[in-house]
């Protein structure tokens, strides 16, 4: 097999950059994008190079950023411009190769091993790429080239900004074996620790050690992150236009007010889940296992799962089962900032299924109801039909999960 | 030289053709008097940002004996003024 050619191209500080090519003052201050405090969601998404020297960390809370340094500027997103802008930019991408795989907003994989012989070298087709976006929209980006995904990501995050890393077979050992492990893709922080148990401080200690000791300890996450270290990742770069099964469908929002009891809890939850219930609808799915997040005022995160007796899509059950879930867990000794439900174990809604000897007529009815208020929403906007206890608190119900889909990093603190 | 001279973005109603291909072509530019003023000649038709902020289809123009970079951002016309 030839030896493939995969760039990652990374948007450096994306959100900050684009607000700063439309008013390019913006370059000589400490800025920062940064959500509403108004409605809670005051947290840095994106900073600029000035910022980053005060120490500014991306899903810090406006508060402590403003106690580093106090004549920050920040600036609320404008995310349909951000979608707009990346959208572009991954379409000089998508000239190079019909391979490219978008990560999020602002990253992207580029699968190049057939146009290199169009348009030149990885390292070429990178550096035409960098010198293109940068003239045509102002915005510089990082790119990694290598043999696979992992390590052309890799690349991209060493150098910032507009940087350009080659990492070959030959040189990969040197360029990376002395990163520390943690920047090695799939390896968060519970890894992280359970690796300097096993004294795998760097990629290339990783790479170097007993792939069963990895095994045992991390089970099959160990031996994947084994490979990846030794360049063995064989992951291809989606086609153009593809989209990864969705393995979960999840909905979360950070209130406008703390949640105090259960019933507000289950105001919010009813948000959640009808739009949970209502995706899965939409994509023909059922969910088998059901998962709560929630977060306390001192922004600790818990998430809580059970499966279900019987796969559903249908908003009543699911909130049945994840007001279970709270009470059974939750004690509300501190009031809650931010719930989420999720659903996995997707199968088709066409598939098998035992039916129940004595709620089917019943189930029946609330799907045809469910469906119905799917057809309202879609023809005449969201708000048009709600339960009647919607109208209880309209302060911490009125937020449409759906329509404001887009996952944004950073969002859900 | 040109550097040198402080810029500001501007945007302008423009007074364009749109061919049945679908092509822009900016024929002159009104001012806010109402002044207009004929683009006499298009001499390049580009992506680019704008040093003033923002990018888009950058038109460079000649109007008037002067060299004017005019941008199509979004669904609006700017210039890159010398006047704010």
């Amino acid at each position: 097999m030839k030896e493939r050619v995969i760039l990652h191209c990374d948007i450096n500080h994306c959100y900050a950059q684009i607000e700063e090519m439309k008013v390019p003052s913006l370059r000589g201050v400490a800025m920062a994008v940064g959500g509403q405090e108004e409605n809670r969601h005051g947290i840095i998404l994106a900073k600029n190079d000035i910022a980053k020297k005060y120490n500014i960390i991306t899903g810090e809370s406006l508060r402590e950023a403003y106690k580093k340094c106090p004549h920050l500027l920040v600036i609320h997103p404008h995310y349909e411009e951000y979608v707009y802008y990346t959208e572009k930019i991954k379409d000089i991408y998508r000239e190079y190769s019909d391979h490219v795989e978008s990560f999020g907003l602002d990253e992207a994989w580029i699968d190049c091993t057939d146009s290199a012989l169009l348009f030149g070298s990885g390292e070429k087709i990178a550096d035409e790429i960098q010198t293109r976006v940068l003239n045509e929209f102002g915005i510089t980006i990082s790119v990694g080239v290598s043999f696979n995904k992992i390590f052309a990501k890799l690349g991209s995050d060493m150098v910032k900004p507009a940087g350009l890393v080659v990492i070959t077979k030959e040189n990969y050992r040197s360029k990376i074996g002395s990163l520390p492990v943690e920047d090695l893709f799939y390896v968060g922080s519970a890894t992280k620790s359970k690796l300097h148990e096993l004294n795998i401080h760097t990629i290339g200690e990783l790479a170097d050690c007993d792939i069963q000791i990895l095994k045992k300890q991390l089970g099959k996450m160990g031996e994947t992150i084994y490979w990846f270290a030794n360049g063995k990742d064989v992951s291809e770069v989606a086609l153009s236009g593809t989209k990864v099964k969705a393995k979960s469908v999840s909905h979360g929002i950070t209130a406008s007010k703390d949640i105090k009891n259960l019933q507000e809890a289950k105001l919010i939850f009813s948000v959640l889940c009808e739009a949970v219930a209502s995706s899965l609808r939409e994509m023909g799915m059922r969910g088998g296992c059901l998962s709560i997040g929630y977060r306390t005022c001192d922004l600790k995160w818990y998430t809580r799962q059970c499966r279900l007796k019987e796969s559903t899509d249908l908003s009543a059950e699911m909130i049945a089962e994840a007001m279970q879930l709270l009470q059974k867990n939750y004690d509300f000794h501190h009031p809650l900032r931010s719930l989420s439900v999720s659903m996995s174990k997707l199968e088709s809604n066409l598939s098998f299924r035992q039916m129940s000897l004595f709620d089917e007529e019943k189930k029946a009815k609330t799907r045809k109801l469910e469906k119905t208020m799917d057809e309202i929403r879609s023809h005449y906007g969201f708000y048009k039909i709600q339960r009647c206890s919607m109208l209880l608190d309209k302060q911490l119900t009125s937020f449409d999960p759906k329509g404001e889909h887009v996952i944004y990093p950073g969002c859900m603190i | 030289m040109y550097d040198l001279i402080m810029l500001y973005k501007r945007y302008v109603d423009v007074e364009t053709l749109i061919s049945k291909e679908g092509r822009l072509k900016p024929l002159s530019i009104v001012w806010d008097n109402g002044v207009k003023y004929p683009i006499d000649r298009i001499l390049e038709v580009r992506k680019a940002a704008s040093q003033v902020g923002g990018c888009g289809i950058l038109f460079r123009c000649r109007i008037q004996g002067q060299e004017k970079n005019l941008f199509y951002e979004l669904n609006r016309w700017f210039i890159e003024s010398s006047k704010p």
